[in-house]
């Protein structure tokens, strides 16, 4: 018994990474029989590696809130949208325009970067504190009610500001201008700019959740409240500096995302809200990498199936996915067996 | 590393259902978003045609009055209330009151929302003094309206639908169409521009005067966009030009450069509205293919794509994106020696202080006019449904309009073929360049 449980254990984590890679790999040789060599899936890769950067960095919003308070924070995605309209709002502030130069650039766009991240931050202790807090000890589907209701919320305060049509912003960094080109394989400024703030971003909060004193109280309050609670540890304090570290996270999110797709809307954080939250799931909720993991692979998804199958099956592409992973290894990729999981 | 130091398995059974229900609410909220866009046709009223109560006529104009299609709009509507004003607001012993309905939300701006469509013509059905119902903008929406007014007799006309299904089954309408608008079964329905098929002809005949080799098309999925697409691949491939690909793009993606980057023809169609978020795709298909040459319908004739300072495309963009209108310049009516269109420029700018008005403005004009001139030929009938349905859609013939003249055939369509092709000038507007000749494909 104990040995087909490891069979099993075998194949639902490294079946699933070997389906994954399948993916890709298939239109890989299918392009190598045509003669067209790997350029084109390696640009798919690219491009799809770039985007799940902005999508992990949501996601990994949606899996520290999970891990602290068990909560599915339905407005992260709102926070991580007005994130963006405050970068788009800083442009204006800070004089930032077509026109400014390469220093002039750099300088302002990390202070928008920094500004919008103290925003969404702020933002999201603030939901936390007034919808939230007072509901910690009602049952679970008050919070999550709530949390949509703050969505719908922040979405309006969207729509009051920009108004509801898209909204073109000016091009600042020149997103699409072909910084590398390898062999075809070209690596835009928005390529880099998506995984340049990511890596260290995510870097920098692992660092601080595994080593610094604020860190080890967060994941003792996550482990048990009320134990965390008795060894003197301020659990409400703890829960809003997770919130902090979310919002902060969603509003670099929402700078990147604003000079990447040189757009914004009111309802993109409702679109990235329900991607980021698959890719939590998908990589394991709770679990710092795993959401990480799953924004890429949903990216590198969206992006082949966008240019190999078509823009329409993609979201059916992309719960697929979902779906195998969670028959097969309802903890998500690398997630661990937890409660939720049952 | 997070989770590792959770909690481990316990209260499974009770947590899986709490799994379901965060699923339920995570469908019922997509579903929600789609399903408030939808309803029925409500019925109400009317039935087959009636009488007109009163001695005042209402006439109800629908259009998206939020978001990008604003200002198209608002010219619709200048040019209707321009016609209005012109008649002293009276038609014969009736008085006529005009009444701007807005067919979008907030939520769904820039085109017609589906359910507010419905309302609008569920309000203009119960309304007992309803005469004309001017609208919607999108053909979208009228697939909406359409059955609910057409079922109460109430005479339809608008200012810009295009899709062919909408009052014929030939090529680029879908199966059922144009049956499934009029449940009636009479016609109650016209419109003053033509329908996409002289639109796919007039893209394809531009593109192969410039020099197309072969055509990607992408559209938004409305009914306007897929249909006119259906259109353009069709008159494409007959006059020789080679059809790479037809993708549908949803307006709720973030970008659409993935799908840009599989073009590999030197022609670009962009068979959408603005409000489908058809300026990002320009831009995305403009960055990954350098040297394309880009095309777009009337769908992107507003400011809203063509100003980069209102949010439309950028100007090095425009340089290379020719757009296709029913409309003609002033320049071209004068030429033609059109005095009734030589007067609407000269009064329009009179009254709004616009010399160069949004293209729509003229057609909002003629909807009203026609709308107007319709229930005078009617006399004392004005008021009896029937008998201006009748009028509009199996007498009018030989008509002199500010568009030129024209009839509308048994269908509800007009016979005017030309199509203006516009550039788009340093300022961000929309600039006449010349008349497309177009054949039907």
């Amino acid at each position: 018994m104990r040995g087909a449980a490891a069979v099993w254990e075998f194949v639902s984590k490294y079946g699933l990474i070997a389906l994954l890679i399948a993916f890709p790999a298939y239109f890989a040789i299918t392009d190598l029989s045509n003669g067209e060599g790997l350029t084109r899936i390696g640009n798919n890769l690219v491009a799809g590696l770039s985007n799940g950067s902005i999508w992990a960095l949501v996601a990994l919003g949606y899996t520290l809130v999970y891990g602290i308070i068990e909560l599915i924070n339905f407005a992260h995605g709102e926070v991580f949208m007005i994130g963006s309209f405050v970068a788009f709002a800083l442009y204006g502030t800070l004089g930032l325009t077509l026109a400014t130069g390469p220093l002039g650039l750099a300088v302002g766009l990390f202070v928008a970067l920094i500004l919008s991240m103290l925003a969404s931050g702020t933002l999201n202790v603030m939901i936390e504190r007034v919808a939230y807090r007072p509901l910690r000890n009602a049952p679970k589907l008050a919070p999550l009610i709530t949390a949509v209701g703050v969505s719908f919320i922040l979405q309006n305060v969207g729509i009051l500001w920009l108004g509801s049509s898209q909204k073109a912003i000016p091009d600042l960094i020149g997103a699409q201008r072909v910084l590398v080109d390898v062999a075809g394989v070209t690596i835009s400024r928005a390529d880099v700019l998506a995984v340049g703030v990511t890596v260290p971003l995510v870097f920098l909060l692992t660092a601080f959740v595994s080593r610094s004193r604020l860190g080890k109280a967060m994941r003792a309050t996550a482990q048990d409240p009320e134990a965390a609670r008795l060894m003197g540890i301020n659990v409400d304090t703890t829960i809003s500096l997770t919130f902090l570290l979310g919002g902060l996270l969603a509003g670099a999110a929402g700078l990147i995302n604003a000079l990447y797709q040189t757009n914004v809307w009111y309802f993109q954080g409702f679109t990235a809200g329900l991607i980021a939250f698959t890719a939590a799931v998908m990589g394991g909720i709770g679990n710092l990498r795993g959401a990480v993991l799953g924004g890429l692979i949903i990216g590198v998804i969206q992006q082949i199936s966008d240019n190999r199958i078509g823009n329409q099956w993609t979201p059916a592409v992309v719960f697929a996915y979902l779906v195998l992973i969670m028959v097969f290894r309802p903890q998500g990729l690398i997630g661990e067996e937890t409660r939720e999981a049952g | 590393m997070w989770r590792s130091l959770t909690n481990p398995l316990k209260e499974g059974p009770i947590l899986r259902a709490r799994w379901t229900v965060i699923l339920c609410l995570l469908g019922a909220l997509a579903l929600g978003l789609t399903a408030c866009g939808s309803d029925d046709d409500g019925g109400g009223g009317g039935g087959g045609g009636g009488t007109a109560a009163g001695e005042t006529l209402t006439i109800y104009s629908s259009l998206p009055l939020q978001g990008t299609s604003k200002e198209q709009s608002e010219a619709v509507i200048n040019g209707e209330r321009l016609a209005l004003k012109q008649s002293g607001n009276k038609v014969g012993r009736f008085k006529i009151k005009y009444v701007s309905l807005d067919d979008s939300t907030a939520q769904n701006p820039g085109t017609a929302d589906e359910g507010q469509t419905a309302q609008n013509a569920r309000k203009a059905v119960q309304d007992k003094s309803t005469i004309f119902y001017l609208g919607e903008f999108n053909s979208g929406g009228t697939k909406v309206s359409l059955p609910i007014l057409n079922k109460a007799g109430i005479p339809q006309i608008s200012p810009s639908n295009t899709a062919v299904g909408l009052t014929t089954d030939e090529a680029g309408a879908d199966p059922g169409e144009p049956q499934k608008y009029y449940p009636a079964k009479t016609r109650t329905y016209a419109r003053v521009v033509p329908k996409d098929t002289i639109q796919g002809a007039a893209l394809a005949t531009t593109m192969k005067e410039d020099g197309c080799k072969s055509v990607h098309i992408f559209n938004d999925k409305t009914t306007y966009g897929a249909g006119l697409a259906r259109n353009v691949s069709t008159s494409a491939k007959e006059q020789g030009i080679k059809v790479a690909g037809n993708d549908g793009t949803d307006k709720n993606s973030p970008n659409y450069r993935s799908l840009a980057a599989k073009i590999k023809a030197d022609c670009f169609v962009g068979s959408g509205v603005t409000g489908e978020n058809y300026v990002q795709v320009f831009k995305d298909v403009g960055a990954a293919n350098p040297d394309i040459k880009l095309y777009g319908p009337d769908g992107v004739a507003e400011k809203a794509f063509t100003n980069p300072k209102k949010g439309g495309i950028p100007a090095e963009l425009a340089k290379r994106t020719k757009i296709t209108v029913a409309t003609l310049g002033l320049e071209e009516f004068k030429k033609r020696g059109n005095a009734e269109a030589e007067r609407f420029f000269r009064d329009f700018e009179a009254t709004y202080n616009e010399s160069n008005p949004d293209p729509y403005a003229i057609y909002g004009y003629e909807t009203m006019a026609l709308a107007l001139d319709t229930l005078k030929a009617v006399g004392d009938k004005a008021n009896d449904r029937k008998a201006v349905v009748e009028q509009l859609v199996g007498n009018t013939k030989g008509r002199n309009s500010v568009l030129g003249t024209y009839d509308i055939d048994e269908n509800g369509d007009t016979t005017l073929t030309d199509y203006g092709l516009y550039t788009i000038n340093e300022a961000g507007e929309p600039e006449f360049q010349k008349v497309i000749k177009a054949q039907e494909g």
